[in-house]
């Protein structure tokens, strides 16, 4: 394997660990009214319907686990609701891959609703306590509309970078 | 943006055992962080650590622009603002009159009943260098650790009441969970009603005041304070008022997180109260009915308790008995004060002697001036 092969098969896992980094930065807009997004799970639901080879399931434990020492969350917390999410799209890849236009937005949607309500029932379960449910439907609807613009930006990655870098696919 | 641009690269059942595997590792530390993982606070404390300046150096402008928003949302009613701080201002003055009146009494009066007085504590002033506000945690991150005296389960107060507690304190961090997050439990008291209960974060702007006694009348708008149960926050700070909705008492608090930027963390921790010592009866030998035991063959060290400004420490006979020297005497024990000049004078609090220097327990009962004057 060369160094820009290998590069190239880092790319999607270090695009996860940079969305970690970016929503766990302090920064607000609203003030802390809107939680942050979860950018960190865009390229899991990307590389993972595109190039499953690019995005194991290591990468996805990887990227869960800094979703979780960053934001505060328990250890395993968001860790185990992208593993799940992941197993999800890996199941439906083949209905979620053919889905175009709005159609896409829809499938990502979808997929950061079943992560999202993943984390919901072990919040349920860990604290034993119903969290409220609207902030993490914010989060999911804040989610959904950052996919937005980082659609272009991950096919660009995956069209200019990693798809010739990895030519032998 | 249309998908299915490029071939898929993996046949889907390969995946499904690593997937599996993946999964229930994060179960497994689902259930480790349920039991403190250790390991897994101190990465997140070392992260904070290391990734502290950088938010620091994030959130400056952050904060400089919120500081300057606000200010340009003041600048308009600055007049009406500047006649009400004066009223408010005056009306303080007559109450820190009376307050120090009200203080010095209370002062006279603790000393004539001989009261313990309250516990003092440290504070460390922070600023806060990040906040995170997931669906399911509220925290902030603050910029003093246990370089500056910062442990977990201290409180943390801004100008206006509790805002929450310590939970990780790296070197140079400490990561806070706020009053409304769902890890909070809190014992806290009603004040005029003088209830107590325990106030339960759920993620919502107002957490819930729970496990308080059947039959209690409330009324809302009462205010709530910390109650001190536990021994790691102080009694009394300022927590919020009360509101009732449906069936449940919620607080709304007086901290706000997210206005937040210099906090106070307070090193308090109120003194053990100490375990009352077994009479003979107690001991299960005695209770079966059995010979009460023999008295201890050897004591090596001299034990001493600290009270204020003294030292009392007591020298068991056992050491009598060990030294072939010195002769048997009576168990008696030996209580040797030390008086000290200054309560911040000599700290240690446990005092050893070499066994040949222990005076005969005859010798020991007057104390000698320089044991005493020292």
């Amino acid at each position: 394997m060369s160094l820009s092969s290998l590069f190239a098969a880092i790319i999607p896992a270090l695009c996860g660990l940079l969305g970690v980094a970016l929503s766990a930065m302090p920064v607000s807009l609203t003030g802390g009214a809107v939680p942050p997004p979860l950018l960190g799970f865009m390229p899991i639901y990307f590389w993972c319907l595109f190039r499953p080879d690019l995005m194991p399931v290591a990468a996805v434990f990887i990227i869960g686990l800094s979703q979780d020492l960053l934001s505060g969350a328990p250890p395993g917390f968001w860790t185990a609701s992208f593993i799940a999410t992941y197993a999800f799209v890996d199941r439906q890849r083949d209905s979620l891959a053919g889905l175009a236009g709005v159609g896409t937005i829809l499938g990502f949607a979808l997929a950061a609703l079943i992560c999202g309500m993943t984390a919901y029932v072990i919040a349920w379960v860990y604290y034993w306590h119903l969290p409220p449910l609207m902030p993490l439907l914010i989060q999911v609807a804040v989610t959904m509309v950052c996919y937005v613009p980082a659609l272009p930006l991950l096919n660009a990655l995956q069209r200019r970078i990693v798809g010739p870098w990895r030519s032998e696919y | 943006m249309a998908n299915g641009t490029w071939r898929i690269a993996r046949g889907r059942s390969s995946a499904q055992l690593p997937t599996a595997l993946a999964g229930a590792l994060a179960v497994l530390l689902l259930v480790a962080g349920r039991a403190h993982f250790v390991p897994f606070e101190r990465a997140r404390a070392a992260i904070t650590d290391h990734t502290g300046p950088v938010l620091q150096a994030i959130n400056a402008p952050v904060f400089a622009v919120t500081r300057w928003t606000s200010g340009m949302r003041h600048f308009f009613d600055i007049y009406s603002e500047n006649l009400q701080l004066r009223e408010d201002n005056a009306r303080l003055l007559q109450w820190q009159s009376a307050a120090q009146t009200f203080q010095e009494q209370v002062r006279r009066y603790q000393v004539l009943l001989k009261a313990v007085p309250d516990p003092s504590y440290a504070t460390a002033t922070a600023k806060v260098i990040a906040r995170s506000s997931q669906p399911f945690l509220e925290t902030i991150v603050l910029n003093a650790g246990q370089q500056n005296g910062v442990k977990p389960g201290q409180a943390v107060i801004d100008a206006r009441g509790l805002l929450g507690r310590i939970y990780i304190a790296g070197k140079r961090t400490a990561w806070v969970i706020l009053l409304n997050d769902l890890n909070s439990r809190i014992p806290v008291a009603v004040r005029a009603a003088r209830v107590e209960g325990i106030l339960a974060g759920t993620n919502a702007a107002e957490p819930n005041l729970e496990a308080l006694p059947q039959n209690v009348k409330l009324k809302a708008g009462q205010e709530v304070v910390t109650s001190g149960d536990g021994g790691l926050m102080p009694p009394g700070l300022p927590v919020g008022l009360l509101e009732q909705e449906g069936g449940a008492w919620k607080v709304a608090l007086f901290a706000d997180p997210s206005g937040a930027d210099e906090v106070r963390v307070l090193g308090f921790r109120s003194p053990l109260e100490p375990m009352p010592k077994p009479t003979e009866r107690d001991l299960p030998a005695n209770v079966a009915g059995l010979p009460p035991p023999q008295p201890e063959p050897e004591q090596t060290a001299t034990t001493a308790t600290q009270i204020p400004n003294q030292t009392v420490a007591t020298a068991s006979a056992g050491t009598a008995q060990a030294n072939p020297a010195v002769p048997r005497a009576t168990p008696k024990p030996t209580v040797v004060v030390h008086h000290l000049k200054r309560a911040t004078e000599s700290p240690a609090t446990i005092e050893t002697r070499p066994r040949a220097e222990e005076p005969p327990p005859e010798q020991a009962n007057p104390p000698d001036d320089d044991q005493t004057n020292q």
